[in-house]
């Protein structure tokens, strides 16, 4: 495998995370509500997994384990911040801490085992041959094409091509006219934020059981929150989520190879290289033109929950 | 008789106390029903933390310790929520102004006395720069804060570990990771207690008056409740964006430089141990009030200094984070329910 093919296959492999977990955040941001709890959604699916797997459950178990708790959680959060209608960013922050600290508490024991199962690669057959390409794109595991290919075009189908899909972004940039409409705002969110938070919880699952198959604590590192961040990059759309995804998973490759090379640069500072290049996918996009801000512009309703009551 | 629910757009005082006072009494019961399933017994773990944490001077000083920074960190959230920001990235601001200041502290030789101004310069210097990027990024391009301060306190973290780890370790010492001890000291106010305390209460003192008292605090605080209306009634929307963003950097700045001089006396990784995300819980519990930051930090002192006395027993101090998170969650929800009211239905005589 040469250096550039490499590259690609790590950049592919790391990007998976924050892109299932964009994907998913998008879903929920579509319909107007902001989860900011990504991050410990993301350290409970993570260790979810690995508990599972531990016991002897075969990687797919544990990969639907973590979504199912997800799934769980986000319907908590659901109801509190849809139906409860409390503060959607106190919200997520109480989710990413309670995440966060539970996932550390529970994974005490289990830090530094490794996984004695992971999903393993899928080698395409003909295409895996492709000089360069084939051996970084088409030798992965499952997950990473059921990410970068079949989750981004299907949610992009949803919500840009179909009737469904119309409601439920009018559910986030105008919720009152959705209501007036006849779409059921309450069920939409509720349903959208579950499954939204469910990826989440299965993008952790994804990092422990591909990327880093091991539980040690603090794995996460900020990658939830990243994953917010791309969604904002993507202008809320999941194309563009995914392959900024992948320029986050390319600045984590580039980091590797440079320990794995010995340059003289410390390996604490190539591990900046993500957060600083997502700064970078944040501001600069924005700082281009009004033209692409308004382009790449938030649901409407984002982070406002509502009322029927207030017209 | 009939009832109806009516939900006020401003919840009434007691109501919102009371629901403040609800939710972090049911999180500490969740927190201690989870133990109790998990086979400990919360009273007496309960008892040995108060017994613990009020049994004596030395034990109330480790309090006041956690105390001070949970003050500064709290109160950088505090004021950047008046002008309507999120300053998420305390801890990162925490993390670069210990840096400069043990920076300055480790290679800047003199007397105390002159070193330990420089240190709080360098510190204020650092908080400032680190928000700096975040602030512009808000005020003239409209960047989300709460993104890109979260993702600094990570770079914020490295950078730390790297210099502790790498060009500033301590070549002589036998500890891993530190750096040397840094001579200049804060002078102590009570036992082990430095001038950082009395020092960050003045701080939320004097801050507490700018905003409620003077013309310029007013302003922040249109700015903050409807930016729209501050900018037609010709408030500098943006420069007041700025400065108070900026100003927040540089509390948190010099909380991680009174952390440095005056308890660990060393740079080292996880110095900030997460006094910046518990001071979002600090300004989140003070809402509007000055003195609620201090009681907000007092508290969060309470709960981590619980944390620290717990993990000795076997409890896990990584649970104290998950409790902050239910005492965040419960508030939240409190917040939400003190807006709703009964109303009781007349009925309305037949015609």
């Amino acid at each position: 495998m040469n250096v550039a093919t490499g590259l690609l296959h790590t950049a592919l492999l790391a990007g998976g995370v924050p892109a299932l977990a964009a994907l998913g955040e998008v879903m929920s941001e579509r319909v107007g509500v902001i989860n900011l709890g990504v991050e410990g959604l993301m350290a409970l699916g993570a260790i979810t997994a690995v508990v599972t797997v531990v016991d002897g459950a075969n990687p797919y178990v544990g990969f639907l384990a973590a979504f199912a708790l997800g799934l769980v959680v986000g319907m908590g959060f659901a109801l509190i911040t849809v139906q409860i209608r409390a503060n959607q960013v106190l919200c997520g922050l109480a989710l990413t801490l309670m995440g966060t600290g539970l996932a550390a508490a529970i994974g005490k024991p289990y830090a530094g085992t490794p996984l004695p199962a992971v999903f393993p690669p899928v080698v395409i057959p003909y295409l895996s041959r492709i000089p360069m390409l084939g051996e970084a794109v088409f030798s992965q595991n499952i997950l990473v094409y059921v990410i970068y290919l079949v989750l981004p075009l299907g949610l992009h189908l949803l919500l840009f091509h179909t009737r469904h899909g119309l409601n439920l972004r009018a559910v986030g940039d105008n919720p009152a006219a959705a209501d007036a409409a006849g779409i059921a705002v309450q069920r939409i969110r509720f349903c959208y934020v579950a499954v939204g938070a469910g990826f989440a919880a299965a993008a952790g699952a994804y990092l422990t059981l591909c990327f880093v198959p091991s539980w040690s604590d603090g794995v996460v590192a900020g990658r939830g929150w990243i994953a917010v961040a791309l969604v904002i990059f993507a202008g809320f759309r999941p194309i563009n989520a995914v392959l900024g995804a992948l320029l986050f998973g390319a600045t984590t490759a580039l980091g590797f190879l440079g320990q794995a090379r010995n340059w003289p640069i410390a390996p604490a500072l190539l591990s900046m290289l993500p957060y600083l290049a997502t700064l970078a996918l944040l501001i600069v996009p924005a700082a281009a033109s009004p033209r692409v801000r308004r382009l790449l512009a938030a649901p409407a309703a984002l982070g406002l929950p509502y009322y029927r009551d207030e017209r | 008789m009939a009832y109806r629910i009516q939900r006020l757009p401003t919840p009434p005082r007691a109501i919102a106390l009371t629901a403040r006072a609800l939710a972090v009494g049911l999180a500490l019961i969740t927190a201690g029903v989870a133990l109790a399933w998990k086979g400990a017994s919360p009273w007496s773990l309960a008892h040995e933390v108060i017994t613990d944490t009020f049994g004596s001077a030395f034990a109330l000083e480790d309090l006041a310790l956690l105390v001070s920074p949970l003050i500064l960190t709290g109160l950088s959230v505090w004021v950047g929520l008046r002008v309507g920001a999120w300053n998420i990235g305390a801890e990162g601001q925490f993390n670069s102004g210990a840096l400069a200041a043990a920076g300055v502290g480790l290679f800047v030789p003199g007397p105390t006395a002159v070193v330990l101004p420089l240190m709080l310069i360098a510190a204020i210097g650092g908080g400032v720069l680190w928000m700096a990027g975040p602030a512009l990024a808000r005020a003239y391009v409209g960047v989300s804060e709460l993104i890109t301060t979260l993702l600094l306190n990570f770079v914020a973290a490295l950078l730390v570990y790297w210099l502790a780890t790498g060009p500033w370790l301590d070549p002589g010492g036998r500890a891993i990771g530190t750096t040397a001890r840094i001579p200049a000291e804060m002078p102590a106010v009570w036992g082990g207690v430095h001038w950082g305390l009395p020092l960050a209460v003045l701080l939320t003192l004097g801050a507490g008056t700018l905003l409620n008292y003077t013309r310029w605090g007013y302003e922040i605080r249109v700015c903050g409740a409807n930016s729209d209306a501050a900018r037609y009634a010709g408030m500098p929307v943006r420069r007041h964006l700025m400065t108070v963003m900026l100003l927040s950097g540089g509390l948190a700045g010099i909380a991680g430089m009174f952390e440095v001089a005056g308890t660990v006396h060393h740079l080292q990784g996880g110095i900030s141990n997460n006094f910046g995300y518990l001071g979002i819980m600090v300004a989140v519990l003070a809402r509007r009030s000055t003195l609620g930051v201090l009681a907000g930090a007092v508290f969060m002192a309470l709960l981590l200094n619980s944390g620290t006395i717990l993990s000795t027993r076997g409890v896990d101090v990584s649970i104290v984070l998950a409790v902050t998170g239910l005492v965040l969650l419960y508030t939240a929800i409190g917040d939400e329910v003190a807006h709703y009211r009964l109303v009781p239905t007349r009925e309305l005589p037949c015609p």
